[in-house]
């Protein structure tokens, strides 16, 4: 197998705006990368608009959600031989100069590389309220996964060939990017994080309210918990 | 007959009825139909057996007899509802990979269709729309 052959799989929820910007971004900046836009049901054009900008694309005939929108962009890298994959978000926050840092993580055969925002570049500001949930499932991540992991809840990360054919088969219900952590580490795959760059988002506005952060943050730790005690 | 028992009884036959008329009209599967039906029966056969709840109370150990009816209908409705929430799991899982797999073979065929030749033996676009054409 080509240990090179790399995937950029980018989730996309009705980002007609700005999908093809990123898409074609990519193609420049990573042209020894092949860009796979995961359609999640959107009821616009983003997935003419990907396709039309270079990317291969699956779509879902409806919302499956972030986790299921990740699954399948596993289940296509791992369908397709692909030897590495970064997943990226399709609004264009995440910095493809960023991109390299965590293929070389990949290349030194760690399987899956976390694009950290608190692990030392400073453009990543937030509200009290989401330092504080970030830090708290940060802590409670890094003690059942028995590692140091500061950014939990980030969409910018990598997987080498064994985590893409391990999550293409098993992947997390609900919160992909904390479960998906606390999995790989009960599977023993090296994990690491790497600092990245977040920009503003192109389009869009967040949906999280405090109401929703503290009971995400709830949800996700339960999620965790759960994780913990279930059969390797 | 005591009211309450013939009360109980039409109770019983109506929600019998109501269940095997969604399954007549496959509303509703076998194994559901059957679960309902037995719920229906319980009612009815604790509505004509009188003293039947005083012993059932008795028996578990309660002194007021509604309580431990109380509390055996709350069991079996909570029962139920987990079974369902245990199958509702289950069908997400399976619409989501259903979901995952059309997606996939929507996406091949869109590759295949993109990678294929154009036929040759197709006839020109000019040509269809004109009846006239060679």
């Amino acid at each position: 197998m080509d240990t090179r052959r790399g995937l950029i799989v980018l989730l996309a929820f009705n980002e007609e705006e700005c999908i093809a910007t990123t898409v074609a971004e990519l193609r420049e900046a990573l042209p020894d990368l092949d860009v796979l836009v995961v359609d999640d049901g959107s009821r616009d054009q983003t997935a003419e608009r990907a396709r039309a900008a270079g990317a291969f694309v699956l779509t879902h005939p409806f919302n499956l959600g972030v986790a299921a929108g990740e699954a399948s962009g596993l289940l296509y890298a791992s369908r397709h031989g692909y030897a590495q994959v970064i997943r990226m978000d399709g609004d264009g926050q995440h910095d493809p100069a960023s991109v390299p840092a965590l293929r070389e993580a990949l290349q030194s055969g760690v399987e899956l590389v976390i694009g950290s925002r608190f692990a030392g570049v400073a453009s990543f500001r937030s509200t009290w309220l989401r330092r504080f949930g970030n830090q708290f499932l940060a802590g409670l991540l890094s003690t059942l996964s028995r590692q140091r992991i500061t950014d939990p809840t980030s969409g910018f990360r990598g997987f080498g060939p064994q985590a893409i054919r391990f999550f293409a088969r098993t992947h997390p219900h609900d919160y992909p990017e904390p479960e998906s952590v606390l999995m790989a580490a009960r599977q023993g795959f090296p994990i690491a994080e790497v600092a990245v760059r977040m920009r503003p988002r192109l389009t869009g506005t967040s949906s999280l309210t405090p109401w929703k952060s503290a009971f995400y943050m709830a949800k996700v730790s339960f999620a965790l918990l759960m994780e913990r005690v279930r059969p390797v | 007959m005591l009211r309450s028992s013939l009360i109980g009884v039409a109770f019983a036959a109506a929600f019998a009825f109501t269940v095997l008329w969604s399954a007549r009209g496959r509303r509703t599967n076998e194994r559901h139909t059957f679960a309902w039906l037995l719920v229906a029966a319980t009612i009815a056969g604790l509505s004509l057996w009188r003293h039947g709840i005083d012993t059932l109370a008795s028996a578990m150990g309660i002194y007021y007899a509604p309580s431990a009816l109380f509390f055996l209908a709350l069991s079996a409705l909570m029962w139920v509802v987990y079974r369902l929430s245990l199958q509702v799991a289950e069908q997400r899982q399976q619409l989501k990979r259903l979901a995952q797999e059309v997606a996939l073979l929507t996406s091949t065929e869109h590759e295949r269709l993109a990678r294929a030749p154009p036929r040759s033996d197709s006839v020109p676009a000019a040509a269809r729309h004109d009846p006239h054409a060679a």
